[in-house]
């Protein structure tokens, strides 16, 4: 199945980019992270610690929905979703 | 009306389309890039769908804590110089107190909430403007 992923701000800057990934279907938002971080070294530095925990400013969207950490584990993706991850806000 | 544009806005235009006989405050507030030394430029980013999908959450908190009548939002992206427009709030109300209280509220819950981001650009590179609320588990 394909997941769109979108990033903003620096995090656009170190993925690259909008990806669309082909991921195996029933997988999770911590999986999506795990391949988002495999498409660069770039990307893999700016979504992960070195002990390989997402980095304490990311923040993760589902479908325009606001995702909390501890679910990314759970939460199962779904073909054509959209997941976006992006920094603390500073509109204004 | 709530938009998310390139395209800069004419404050007093905006306030005629809002005023009605019965307002007698139009609070309003405008956002405009400063030069904090050595300036140049702002590249703003938004996440649009969900930014436009925010402004009108923020804005029917804002009709539901307060006795207001009006509530008009313009946030630009894009590149913009020092001195350019950032962001307009128009809010309108028969008395200015809760006209002040909510344009306040706006702007704050914009600031915690809407996915934008600044980027200053000036002589010495660039850097991004760092959020004020992290909202990683939000």
């Amino acid at each position: 199945m394909q997941v769109r992923v979108r990033a903003f701000a620096r995090l656009r800057e170190a993925i690259g980019g909008d990806l669309m990934l082909e991921v195996p279907t029933g997988t999770t938002m911590s999986r999506l992270l795990a391949a988002v971080g495999e498409t660069s070294e770039q990307a893999k530095e700016a979504l992960f610690e070195e002990n390989g925990e997402l980095r304490g400013y990311v923040i993760l969207m589902h479908n325009g929905r606001r995702v909390r950490r501890s679910e990314a584990a759970t939460l199962t993706l779904a073909d054509g979703d959209e997941v976006a991850l992006f920094p603390p806000v500073a509109g204004g | 009306m709530i938009s998310v544009t390139r395209d800069d806005f004419d404050v007093n235009a905006v306030i005629d389309r809002v005023r009605k006989p019965d307002m007698g405050a139009l609070v309003t507030f405008l956002g405009v890039v400063r030069d904090d030394g050595g300036i140049e430029e702002m590249e703003l980013e938004a996440y649009e769908e969900v930014a436009k999908k925010e402004f009108t959450t923020i804005r029917d908190e804002a009709f539901a804590k307060y006795p207001i009548a009006a509530v008009e939002i313009i946030h630009r992206i894009g590149r913009l110089r020092v001195g350019e427009n950032i962001l307009l709030i128009v809010v309108g109300a028969g008395h200015r107190k809760e006209a002040f209280d909510a344009c306040e509220y706006i702007l704050e819950r914009i600031k915690q909430s809407v996915p934008i981001w600044k980027k200053e650009i000036g002589k010495e590179g660039e850097r991004w403007v760092p959020g004020e609320f992290s909202g990683g588990d939000a």
